[in-house]
């Protein structure tokens, strides 16, 4: 019979936000020159994608864009990565973010997709990345973030991932890792920290769910992506 | 980087493992120099072939080495005969089997191989398709050899049938089966569409049918056998959620067709209002209106300045075109894009009008079932019942019973429905929000259908514990609306849809509609939605802690100006 897979949060995990100590292990990461590069290159090529997306929309056939992307919707409400994938967190951030940054949010199925997402919470507060996997940290932005973009944040039960993402830094080194105990690393420290913002945490800036990027450098480009209420 | 644990060593064990490290790293770095001074040199020979297949088997996430690979294999192919390009993908096959081998979850590898299977001049896709059955019964949830398996069923067309015949086993089998229900939902409409505009027939499926198009459906006769398939997966194992969610699917009721919904129209206002079936942009969809043979030059407006795409639009006619309520007037709205239209027509002593599709005419929150369909979900739902009584702290089960008896009578079953919610929450409390959200929207529903079948225009739903408003766009035509005792924040902007919340002063009679709200409204802000009710005159906001606030009474005239009776 299936055995739900899940993590245990032990009672001597960190609980409380070590901001110092991350600061500390980025500014040490930066460094070192070759992984930084790896890191960041990926993460900047989803956002300069972004931004020419929205910067110069008339370059691509955006109908055509939307009718791919709809066409990678599947039974259960999500998105794979292509027509006839299973759904998967990643695609529908993607998709979810694509489809605010083209005003086409109504296509989705907010209910269906907002309760495919709310079940990725596992008992241990946090998130996984599609049924019977593993909670991971970086799902705490890719589900969440969805989740807000598509108005239905309050479905999933805010104290108990923050418990688990609490739990995922490292209080010797800082930074996030995917799981407790795991060694830590930029994407998830950086999907950690993005995740508690979005939780609504007061000492990190508020990060935009579509971009992310803190809200008030886009507030001064003036770009505010659609979000469902 | 996933499922590193972190281990702690000694600083001895830390410098030994430094310099190891630093060692590699030499090697590799060279060797990955090598690659990109050759490549920059236009250089595609053997040495670039083994420099790369050294590099890639044990990185082979590398994807600028991958693009390498591909411009060597083109060269080859171009300098090369037909046997040996054969026999050079064919030992780049084997090369990926052994990359796979140790990750098999490299988007790199996967599609490099299906890249070469395109490519190879006599395919062996039997071979290939073995593989997939391979891998995949390492890991049934490997999403890159599942796309893989459908590139390669594709390309060499083998029939749907057979494939839902490996769903079939592979679901019998495995318990973490996500993949296989998912792979399900995209065969069956392939092999059993139900065709548009014939019942439930199981015919031939038409060639442009896909399984994302809005054509979800499945013919009935399939359909049922289905829920006999998911019915026995839940039972043998309770806790397998994919059975599950898809049988909720199951349960699920098609899209509607696009069309126009509800045109309405008021002579005092001059107004039409078009409610549509789901959101469009009126103004890029080519909205035409008729109005005794003259099409009008009109400006269509959302009802919400927000919303580019919304159910309901308006636009206003000329003064003086329908206000004489001696004169009779013939109404059509073009939707020509869809080649759809609706003709509502104006009567002589009349101040308004209207031509609808119901929410029942619709079949929007329920489905006119078959006899079959209704005797097999009535079964159903008594076993899932007795499952539920076994597995008391099954949510899956209670989930499903709502849903089952929301398809079978939403009305019957109110009481109920409501009874299972509260059990819902208890036994899967993260998710409580969720449960409240959904348990609104079918106390909406209910509210809905039973004022369409009292043909009535008032909307009461209190004391329901109501979280969300949603289907406003069913509300165009409500002129009283009470959802008083509930515990709603805010109200949404789609507020703006009900249009007829307005007094009316005709010749004949007066009639007052207001609202009444007693929930938690508590700032200004909150109320804002209520600006775009065009004529609202009275609003009952005793209960509220907006009330509380100093100044409210000011600042609601200030946001409110129509309002000339307000109750705090």
């Amino acid at each position: 019979i299936a055995q739900l897979k899940d993590v245990i949060i032990k009672p001597d995990a960190p609980s409380s936000l070590l901001l110092d100590k991350h600061a500390d292990y980025i500014a040490a990461y930066g460094s070192k020159k070759d992984d930084y590069v790896t890191y960041l290159y990926c993460f900047f090529q989803l956002v300069i994608f972004f931004m020419i997306l929205s910067g110069k929309m008339d370059t691509i056939n955006v109908d055509k864009a939307v009718e791919f992307v709809l066409s990678c919707m599947n039974f259960d409400g999500g998105f794979g990565c292509r027509p006839g994938s299973e759904s998967h967190a990643g695609q529908i951030y993607c998709c979810t973010g694509f489809l605010s940054l083209t005003g086409q949010l109504h296509q989705l199925n907010a209910d269906l997709l907002g309760w495919w997402l709310c079940e990725r919470q596992l008992p241990s507060g946090g998130l996984n990345g599609r049924p019977e996997k593993l909670p991971d940290v970086c799902y705490s932005w890719w589900v969440l973030a969805s989740l807000k973009i598509i108005g239905r944040i309050h479905w999933i039960d805010k104290a108990k991932l923050r418990r688990f993402i609490l739990a995922c830094q490292d209080e010797e080194t800082g930074g996030f890792a995917d799981r407790p105990g795991d060694m830590v690393d930029p994407f998830h420290t950086l999907f950690g920290v993005a995740g508690l913002s979005l939780l609504g945490d007061e000492q990190i800036k508020a990060v935009n769910p579509v971009l992310c990027m803190p809200e008030d450098v886009l507030q001064r480009i003036g770009l505010q992506p659609d979000l469902l209420s | 980087q996933h499922g590193r644990v972190k281990v702690k060593t000694t600083a001895q064990q830390e410098e030994e493992k430094r310099k190891e490290r630093e060692k590699k790293l030499q090697i590799y770095v060279a060797a990955r120099d090598a690659c990109f001074t050759k490549r920059k040199d236009g250089v595609f020979d053997d040495e670039a072939l083994q420099l790369t297949q050294q590099l890639l088997s044990s990185n082979p996430d590398f994807a600028t080495l991958w693009n390498y690979r591909r411009e060597i294999l083109l060269h080859l192919e171009t300098v090369r005969n037909q046997d040996e390009v054969q026999k050079i993908y064919e030992a780049e096959l084997s090369f990926l089997e052994s990359c796979l081998k140790v990750n098999p979850k490299s988007y790199g590898s996967w599609h490099h191989r299906g890249w070469v299977s395109a490519r190879l001049p006599r395919p062996d896709w039997a071979r290939e398709l073995s593989l997939c059955d391979r891998c995949l019964s390492l890991d049934d949830r490997n999403f890159h050899c599942w796309d893989y398996r459908r590139m390669v069923v594709k390309m060499s067309g083998v029939p749907v049938k057979q494939e839902l015949d490996f769903t079939d086993r592979l679901i019998g089998s495995n318990f973490s089966n996500y993949s296989s229900w998912h792979y399900r939902s995209t065969l069956l409409p392939l092999l059993h569409p139900q065709a548009p505009d014939t019942p439930s027939q199981c015919g031939n499926p038409p060639p442009s049918a896909s399984p994302q198009t809005h054509f979800h459906r499945v013919c009935e006769e399939q359909l049922l056998k289905e829920y006999e398939l998911v019915q026995n997966a839940f039972f043998t194992d309770p806790n397998d959620q994919s059975a599950w969610f898809y049988y909720r699917w199951l349960l699920g009721r098609a899209e509607r067709d696009e069309m126009i919904s509800c045109v309405y129209v008021s002579r005092e206002e001059e107004r039409v209002a078009v409610a549509f079936s789901r959101p469009v942009n009126a103004q890029s969809v080519g909205l035409l209106l008729i109005l005794d043979g003259q099409p009008q030059r009109v400006e269509w407006q959302s009802v919400h300045p927000h919303f580019k795409n919304s159910p309901v639009w308006i636009c206003s006619l000329p003064p003086g075109t329908i206000s004489d309520v001696a004169n009779e007037h013939n109404l059509t709205v073009h939707w020509t894009e869809k080649h759809s239209h609706r003709d509502c027509a104006l009567y002589t002593g009349r101040s308004e009008s209207w031509c609808r599709d119901t929410a029942t005419d619709l079949e929007l929150f329920r489905s006119e079932l078959s006899v079959e369909k209704t005797s097999v979900l009535q079964s159903e739902l008594q076993s899932v019942r007795q499952l539920q009584e076994l597995e008391p702290l099954n949510k899956w089960c209670l989930l499903t019973i709502i849903l089952l008896m929301r398809a079978l009578d939403p009305l019957g079953y109110e009481k109920e429905t409501l009874a299972h919610f509260q059990t819902l929450k208890d036994v899967d409390s993260m998710r409580s929000a969720y449960y409240s959200d959904l348990c609104s929207k079918f106390m909406i529903e209910n509210t809905i259908l039973k004022m369409e079948y009292a043909e009535v225009r008032v909307f009461s739903i209190s004391d329901r514990k109501l979280t969300t408003l949603c289907h406003l766009d069913q509300l165009l035509l409500v002129t009283h609306i009470n959802l008083s005792s509930n515990q709603l924040q805010q109200l949404p902007p789609q507020f703006a849809m009900l249009q007829c919340l307005e007094v009316r002063i005709g010749t004949l009679f007066f009639l007052l509609f207001f609202i009444n709200l007693n929930s938690e409204i508590s700032t200004l802000a909150d109320l804002q939605p209520l600006a775009s009710c065009p004529k609202l005159k009275r609003l009952d906001l005793r209960g509220n802690p907006i009330t509380q606030t100093t100044n409210a009474e000011a600042e609601l005239a200030g946001l409110l100006p129509s309002v000339t009776d307000l109750l705090l």
